[in-house]
C-alpha cells in the first residue's frame, strides 16, 4: 500500500500544501494567506487533496510550518528553517546554503548532504529583507508583479538608493520617478537594495555551495541575478520556489513515520 | 556698554526633513524669539523664509545678527550660515541648556531618532536611527494616514485607555497591516492608537537602552509634542520624562548659543571682523558678568 505524506505552510503571505508519495511531488498548492488561518490550511489542504485524487483518510501522516502552521490540523508542527532545509535537500541534495525570501523577512540557512541545519541567521521582520518591498514599489511602478524580474534585467543604469527602508524606499523611487529614471533602473537599484540587505544578514554564517534560493523572493529572476552579483555565485532555484517548506514538513511527517514504526 | 550689547543677536537655523526652526539669542544666550516652519521641497527658500520671521519676531535686523549657525538635515542650504554643525553637537547644546542636569536626551523626528549621553553638558555618546522608519515620526504619520486621523487627536484618544493593543511588528509597513487587522477585530481605537505609541517608543527604547538610560531623560523632537508618546515614553522606560516647552527647537537653540560661543571665541582670537569692536564690548560684559 502507498504511503501518502502532507505538509502545509501557513505564511505570512502565501499558505502552501504539498503531498508527497516517496520521493514524488502529487501535489502542490499555492493560495494567499489572508486573515483566518484555519480555513485557509482547510482549504489548501482540501486542494491539494483533490489534485493528488486522494482522501484525506488516504494521508498517511502531515506536518505544518509557518506562522500559522499551529492552527493547520496537522500531525506535528516544526520552524520553517528545518522544514526549509528538508525541502531543499529533497530537490537539490547537493544544496549547502539556503536563502529564503518570504513574505515578511528572510533567512540564511546552512546544512548537510542529508539536509540537517548546521547553521542559520533571521532577519526581523522587515519589509525590505522581503517580497514586500517589490509589492509595495509594483503598485508605485505600476507593474505586475511577475513583470518585475524580466523588466528589471533590462536596466542598462541601475538607480542608487539612500536608504534601505521600505517606507522611505518609497519616498526616494518617487524623487527618482521624477528625475527620469527608467522603470527598469529604478527596479535593478532595488534588487541590489534587497541584496544588500540579505548579504549582511548572511554574515557569521559560512556560505557554502550549491547555494538555493527559495521562498516568494526567488521567482524574481531581477533579484536572484542581483543575489548573484552581490554574493558572486550562481545559484540554484527550485521550479516553484514557494513550495519549499510545506515539502519540507513533508518529508518531516514521513521521517518521524518511519521512525514511530 | 549694556545698551550697546542688548542690539547684539545670535542665530541658529535647523533645517530638518520634515520642520525647519530658528531661533536667536542674546549675548547672554537667552532666547528671544524662535519660529517653526515646515521645511518642503525648497530648503534655501525655507532657511531665508524662518531667518525673515524670526527677526521679525524678534524686531531685529540682519545687522544685529553677529553670527549664524546652521544646523540638521538640510544644513547645508542655508547660504548665509557662517558655520555649519552637526544636528548632535547643538542638540545636546540646546538641551543642556534647559536642563543643565540632563544625562539621556531622546529625540524622535520626522525620519530619525536620536539618542544622546550628556554629562555636564557635554556629549559623552550617542546612537542614531535614520535607516527604518519604525521608531521615527514617519511611522505615526502612516498610522495617522491608515487610520485617517490627525496626530494630535490621535495623542489625544490615546490618553482614554491604559490597556494598549499589542503591534508585533517593528516594520511600518507590517504594522500598517496589523492595525487594520487589529480594527477589523474590533478593538477599541484608543487601544490601538496607545498600542501605536508603545511601539515606536519600544524600537527608540532599544536603542537608547544600548547606551543605558540614566535620568533626568529629555524627550524632544516633533513627535515629543505628542501627548500620547510622553505617555508611552514614561511607560517603556519607566521612569519620567522632561519634554520642554517647544520640544521642537532644541537643536536651533543650541546652534544659536554655539554661534555666540564661537563668535565670542572668534573675538579673542581677533579673527573676527565683523561688527569686531560691538562683539569685543558683548564679550568682556559676558565675561564680567560670569565673575
Amino acid at each position: 500500500m502507498s504511503a501518502y505524506f502532507l505538509g502545509i505552510d501557513i505564511g505570512a503571505a502565501g499558505s502552501k500544501a504539498v503531498i508527497i508519495e516517496g520521493q514524488a511531488i502529487l501535489a502542490a498548492v499555492v493560495v494567499p494567506s489572508g486573515t483566518n488561518y484555519s480555513s485557509t490550511s482547510a482549504g489548501v489542504k482540501a486542494e491539494a487533496l483533490r489534485l493528488a485524487g486522494l482522501k484525506e483518510s488516504d494521508i498517511t501522516a502531515s506536518a505544518a510550518t509557518g506562522i500559522g502552521g499551529r492552527n493547520a490540523g496537522a500531525g506535528s508542527y516544526h520552524g520553517v528553517i528545518l522544514c526549509d532545509a528538508r525541502g531543499t535537500n529533497l530537490i537539490f541534495p547537493s544544496a549547502r546554503t539556503i536563502i529564503d525570501i518570504g513574505g515578511q523577512g528572510s533567512q540564511v540557512i546552512t546544512m548537510d548532504e542529508a539536509g540537517r541545519v548546521i547553521n542559520f541567521n533571521v532577519s526581523e521582520i522587515c519589509a525590505t529583507g522581503s517580497a514586500r518591498l517589490l509589492q509595495v514599489l509594483a503598485r508605485i511602478l505600476q507593474v505586475n508583479m511577475d513583470d518585475i524580474g524580466p523588466l528589471s534585467l533590462k536596466a542598462t543604469n541601475p538607480s542608487s538608493f539612500s536608504t534601505s527602508c521600505t517606507v522611505f524606499l518609497e519616498t526616494e523611487v518617487i524623487t527618482r520617478i521624477s528625475q527620469g529614471d527608467k522603470p527598469e533602473d529604478i527596479l535593478a537599484g532595488i534588487h541590489r537594495s534587497i541584496a544588500d540587505k540579505i548579504s549582511g544578514m548572511s554574515r557569521g554564517v559560512t556560505l557554502q555551495q550549491d547555494m538555493v534560493v527559495i521562498g516568494g523572493g526567488a521567482m524574481d529572476v531581477g533579484l536572484v541575478k542581483a543575489i548573484e552579483e552581490k554574493l558572486e555565485v550562481k545559484v540554484l532555484v527550485p521550479e516553484n520556489p514557494r513550495i519549499i517548506a510545506a515539502l519540507g514538513a513533508a518529508v518531516i511527517a514521513r521521517e518521524q513515520h518511519g521512525k514511530s514504526q | 556698554m549694556l545698551k550697546e550689547v542688548s542690539r547684539l543677536f545670535f542665530a541658529g537655523i535647523d533645517i530638518g526633513s520634515t520642520m525647519s526652526k530658528a531661533v536667536i539669542v542674546d549675548a547672554a544666550g537667552v532666547m528671544r524669539a524662535y519660529v517653526v516652519g515646515p521645511t518642503g521641497a525648497e530648503h534655501r527658500r525655507r532657511a531665508n523664509k524662518v531667518m525673515e520671521d524670526v527677526m521679525q519676531k524678534a524686531g531685529i535686523i540682519l545687522d544685529e545678527v553677529a553670527y549664524i549657525i546652521s544646523t540638521g538635515y538640510g544644513r547645508v542650504n542655508v547660504p548665509f550660515a557662517d558655520k555649519q554643525v552637526t544636528e548632535l553637537t547643538c542638540h545636546a547644546r540646546g538641551v543642556s541648556a534647559l536642563f543643565p542636569d540632563v544625562k539621556t536626551a531622546i529625540d524622535i523626528g520626522g525620519q530619525d531618532a536620536k539618542v544622546l549621553k550628556i554629562k555636564n553638558g557635554k556629549l559623552i555618546d550617542f546612537l542614531t536611527n535614520e535607516k527604518c522608519a519604525a521608531g521615527t515620526g514617519r511611522f505615526l504619520e502612516v498610522a495617522a494616514e491608515t487610520l485617517g486621523l490627525d496626530l494630535n487627536e490621535m495623542g489625544r484618544i490615546s490618553l482614554q485607555t491604559n490597556t494598549p493593543v499589542k503591534i508585533n511588528s517593528l516594520c511600518t509597513i507590517f504594522a500598517q497591516q496589523e492595525i487594520i487587522s487589529r480594527l477589523s477585530e474590533g478593538q477599541p481605537l484608543p487601544d490601538i492608537l496607545a498600542g501605536v505609541y508603545i511601539a515606536v517608543t519600544t524600537r527608540v527604547v532599544k536603542l537608547a537602552r544600548q547606551l543605558k538610560v540614566e535620568p533626568p531623560v529629555v524627550f524632544t523632537g516633533g513627535v515629543a509634542k505628542n501627548v500620547g508618546m510622553v505617555k508611552a515614553m514614561e511607560t517603556v522606560l519607566g521612569m519620567p520624562v522632561l519634554v520642554p516647552e517647544e520640544p521642537l527647537i532644541t537643536g536651533a537653540l543650541g546652534a544659536a548659543i554655539l554661534a555666540r560661543d564661537q563668535a565670542f571665541r572668534l573675538v579673542q582670537d581677533g579673527r573676527l571682523e565683523m561688527k569686531k569692536k560691538e562683539l569685543s564690548e558683548a564679550y568682556i560684559d559676558f565675561v564680567e558678568k560670569d565673575r
